[in-house]
């Protein structure tokens, strides 16, 4: 029995040492690279001492603060995920309430069509987006605009989940006494079921934020050259060519960015359901779509 | 003043017949599934009978809306806003209404004074405990004053002695506002002990609707029989009228006069009895009405005996003797008469291939 | 309680939108692939109508990933890295989601935080960092100097299909952990313990029970990460700036924005779909068949 605990336990090591060293090294290069957008040097790839923000700021002409290409991919993708987030959240929810509640041949195919966003390959949406601007939209030209209906229509399905989530858990039951005692379904709506979605709206907007700055594909078809421009698509193409640290700065930018959202979407979650942890209800489901996607 | 008069005709709910007085504790007792929360939630309005009439006071309110309906329900799981204080809980409905801030005041005031609660008005539903929760739930809805309210096994949630504890308080609840309740339970104890009369369904039909007593003691049926208590049902042949009264059954090779039950049964019945109307007497003993047996398991209770008898027709029958101070021997193997009193026992239809299971 | 009409009312928002900007825009795929071309002007003319659709042009294309023909060998490729990736993926993203579901216990909120970050750091931020570390001077090329393993590191971000294959895995592999994480954790434990109480070592439970279990899991898995990386044409690109490592996504790519003849790129991306939704598809199928056979 013992040596067989110990075969166990060795076996299990091993694991533990793969998963740590996995998680550390696939962590390493982001570190790496933040790292180097302190780096006093030009040099993206050997250290020349540090410098806290030669690349944010400091640097007259290279830095995120003074380079023009820089500012504006950092504004531009600023600026879609405000349109993103105050489009596709609002539409996101009605989706969300629409889909579960609706009971009917015709609502599963749209759950269908709803989750089809989330698996088709980037470059087929990339593709089917300019086209149909080219052929068939003709009143809308690549840019800002375009970049941004193109991003609504991807982020609907992840504020539907989220939403979808945090409706399931809550269930019926206190729209049901909230007719009981007497409210109209306005009433109901109004008092009961908006407040207890408060949370999961809010982490649908972070969400769609984090998703919005992180997106390059639809972004780069889209787009209606320089001034257009997102951070991704600045990134994508400094990455083979001779660039200073600005590049990272500017990368590191977005990655504080979306963890900052992300903490502020997990916190602002756990906040707005905290009278719900020691009662029956459970926010568990809804969480968890908040950390990942629903799988 | 509250009448409510309920047929309604679903699958899960079958020819449903019901009329509740004004003021009342009614109870509907069945196992799960039977269609007792379906009733309850035909009469609250969050579902539409397929045929048939919902009435209160008279008036039908089959497709009146919940929210219209002077009828409130205290959930199962209590379903208390979770993001509302207990004060924003209760004032909840009255606030709807349209009452005036002031008076809603009061009358928050007065339904937590009724549940025992005042001074809980800042907590939320999250910081209480179970039986507190059910409370708040109580005082929501009777701050209403509903003509009726209706409980959805309320009690479910808590443990033995907090149950015990809020059934004699909701009685006297009850008691004290004089608003028509009507309560749902899988649990007959509790039925017995609260209700002024009892509905017992099954499969989405009444059984039998009688007070508490009737119910147990003059079961209509082998279900109701075998819901309340042990019901020592037995297969016997039902014959003819007896000259003293009662007919005759026979169960096995024995002729037994029964006295109670159903007059017009012929052929294939179920009979019952009681275990504590069962009389245990020495081999030997004559007289009509026993039946040879021998004891299997003999169990002391303190407050009295529970013996478990194998007939020699092959029927097992359940006997509970009162602890009468005297020392009673009943070992293993002992051969015995078990007497089953014709005034106790009581004839039943036969249901069939269910043999009583319900 | 609420009207019938309600829900219905509320969805139509949502649906109106990806009709209009979801399904028309595939539509207008298939209509450019198989409509015709202006002789003038060599645009694509796309038919809307299904009764003018010509396949000549589509059946062209399609020929043209047969053996011997000119996107043959760029098919093979992208399924070489492809399959490679993912495996390599499986091989070393299965022993960790398992370790995380199954022996991890303080930490396991850790890993899964940890498990989780790489999926909101941006795709490109990744691929730059990738690159920065296998850039000339870079990291890996230090230490593997320091090392003593070569004196002549490889020039890893020029044409090495090695490089794409490494960067697909370490772009992907979160995408396949999380799934795997999520199907193994749904295992029973009582099914594992009832393994051991009947006499299974550890690596029999593991081997008899754990891993048909969590088949279905696998798969679902290896299709979240296989169909995007089918049409990835920005790894090879960051990585790896030669044609010799380009994936059909880099041709959609060229084609749609470097050539002459978007309706090729159209009936490429049409005929990728397919591909896709195919194996898809197949997926579903085994899945649901899978599901039938367990819950009787």
């Amino acid at each position: 029995m013992r040596r067989e605990a110990t075969r166990r336990s060795r076996g299990s090591r091993w694991l533990a040492l793969l998963t740590w060293g996995y998680v550390l090294l696939s962590l390493w290069p982001v570190v790496v690279a933040i790292q180097f957008s302190f780096n006093a040097g030009r040099s993206m790839t050997s250290w020349q001492g540090f410098s806290l923000t030669r690349w944010y700021f400091g640097d007259p002409v290279y830095s995120v603060w003074h380079d023009p290409t820089l500012q504006s991919a950092l504004m531009q993708s600023l600026k879609l995920a405000a349109l993103d987030m105050s489009i596709a959240t609002p539409l996101g929810v009605l989706l969300a309430l629409g889909l579960t509640r609706w009971r009917s041949p015709l609502a599963s195919a749209s759950n269908f069509l709803m989750l089809l966003p989330m698996v088709t390959p980037e470059i087929v949406t990339g593709v089917a987006f300019s086209l149909v601007i080219l052929h068939l939209f003709v009143f809308l030209h690549p840019g800002t605009l375009a970049q941004a209906l193109g991003h609504v229509t991807f982020s609907l399905s992840y504020v539907v989940v989220i939403v979808r989530g945090r409706l399931v858990s809550i269930g019926r039951q206190y729209e049901e006494a909230a007719a009981d005692l007497g409210a109209t379904p306005w009433q109901s709506l109004r008092y009961v079921l908006l407040p207890l979605l408060l949370p999961a709206i809010f982490a649908s907007l972070m969400i769609v934020f984090a998703i919005s700055i992180d997106d390059f594909v639809i972004s780069q078809w889209l787009s209606c050259g320089a001034g257009c421009d997102t951070v991704p698509i600045r990134i994508y193409g400094a990455a083979r060519a001779r660039q200073t640290p600005a590049v990272n700065a500017l990368a590191a930018l977005m990655v504080y960015s979306t963890l900052i959202a992300l903490g502020v979407a997990y916190l602002l979650f756990r906040f707005l359901t905290r009278g719900e942890r020691a009662s029956g209800t459970s926010p568990g489901a809804a969480v968890t779509t908040v950390g990942g996607l629903e799988w | 003043m509250d009448l409510v008069k309920a047929f309604g005709a679903q699958k899960v709910v079958d020819g449903l017949n019901l009329r509740i007085s004004p003021g009342e504790f009614f109870s509907i007792l069945g196992s799960s599934g039977c269609g007792k929360t379906t009733t309850l939630r035909l009469i609250a309005g969050f579902e539409q009978p397929s045929s048939g009439h919902v009435l209160l006071d008279g008036v039908d309110m089959t497709n009146t809306p919940p929210n219209r309906r002077n009828v409130n329900t205290v959930f199962q799981h209590y379903a208390l806003f979770p993001h509302l204080d207990v004060f924003d809980n209760v004032a909840f409905g009255p606030r709807r209404a349209r009452v005036d801030p002031g008076e809603v005041k009061r009358r928050v005031g007065e339904a937590l004074e009724l549940v025992q609660l005042a001074g809980y008005e800042k907590r939320k539903p999250a910081q209480l405990s179970g039986g507190q929760q059910q409370r708040v739930a109580l005082a929501r809805s009777l701050v209403l004053k509903p003509a009726v309210l209706l409980l959805d096994e309320p009690l479910g949630a808590l443990d033995a002695k907090l149950r015990k504890q809020l059934q004699a308080e909701l009685k006297a609840l009850q008691r004290q506002v004089g608003i028509t309740f009507i309560y749902v339970t899988h649990d007959q104890e509790e039925a017995l002990t609260m209700s002024d009369r009892i509905a017992v369904m099954s499969r989405g039909r009444v059984e039998q609707v009688a007070a508490p007593r009737e119910v147990y003691e003059e079961p209509a049926s082998v279900f109701v029989a075998d819901f309340l208590g042990v019901s020592n049902l037995m297969s016997a042949m039902a014959g003819g009228m007896s000259g003293v009264g009662g007919r005759m059954i026979r169960l096995g090779n024995f002729e037994l006069r029964a006295e109670c039950g159903d007059g017009s049964i012929q052929g294939r019945a179920k009979i019952t009895i009681r275990p504590e109307r069962v009389r245990i007497e020495p081999r030997g003993s004559g007289g009509e009405n026993r039946i040879p047996g021998t004891i299997e398991r003999c169990d002391y209770l303190g407050s009295a005996m529970q013996l478990v008898v194998r007939l020699v027709t092959g029927d097992l029958i359940h006997v509970q003797l009162q602890n009468t101070g005297e020392p009673l021997e009943f070992p293993r193997g002992a051969a015995v008469h078990a007497h089953l009193p014709a005034g106790a026992l009581r004839v039943l239809a036969d249901p069939g291939e269910d043999d009583g299971k319900g | 309680m609420y009207p019938k009409w309600l829900w219905r009312v509320l969805a139509l928002p949502g649906i109106a939108w990806l009709i209009a900007l979801f399904l028309v825009p595939f539509y207008a795929v298939i209509g450019v692939a198989l409509g015709g071309v202006d002789p003038i002007f060599q645009n694509p003319v796309p038919a809307w109508n299904p009764l003018q659709w010509k396949f000549s042009s589509l059946l062209d294309t399609l020929e043209g990933f047969l053996p011997g023909h000119e996107y043959w060998r760029i098919f093979l490729r992208t399924t070489e890295y492809v399959a490679v990736a993912v495996s390599v993926c499986l091989l070393i993203g299965y022993p960790v989601a398992y370790y995380v579901s199954r022996h991890a216990r303080r930490s396991k909120p850790w890993l899964i935080a940890l498990l989780v970050l790489p999926f909101w750091i941006s795709y490109l931020m990744r691929m730059l960092a990738w690159t920065n570390l296998f850039a000339p001077a870079g990291l890996v090329n230090e230490l593997l100097e320091l090392a003593h393993v070569t004196r002549n590191p490889p020039d890893w971000l020029n044409g090495n299909p090695v490089s794409v294959i490494l960067a697909l895995v370490y772009g992907y592999i979160p995408y396949l952990i999380l799934p795997l994480l999520a199907a193994l954790d749904r295992i029973d434990q009582s099914l594992l313990d009832a393994a051991r109480d009947l006499g299974a070592s550890p690596l029999q439970t593991f081997l008899r029970v754990t891993l048909p279990l969590s088949k279905t899991g696998v798969l679902g898995a290896v299709v979240v990460i296989g169909l995007p990386m089918f049409g990835d044409y920005y790894t090879p690109n960051v990585v790896s700036g030669s044609p010799q490592t380009s994936m059909i996504g880099n041709l959609i790519d060229i084609f749609f924005h470097g050539g002459p003849q978007p309706s090729i790129g159209a009936s490429l991306t049409l005929i990728l779909t397919m591909f896709l939704a195919a194996l898809t598809a197949y997926y579903l199928f085994t899945v649901n068949r899978a599901h039938r056979e367990s819950a009787p």
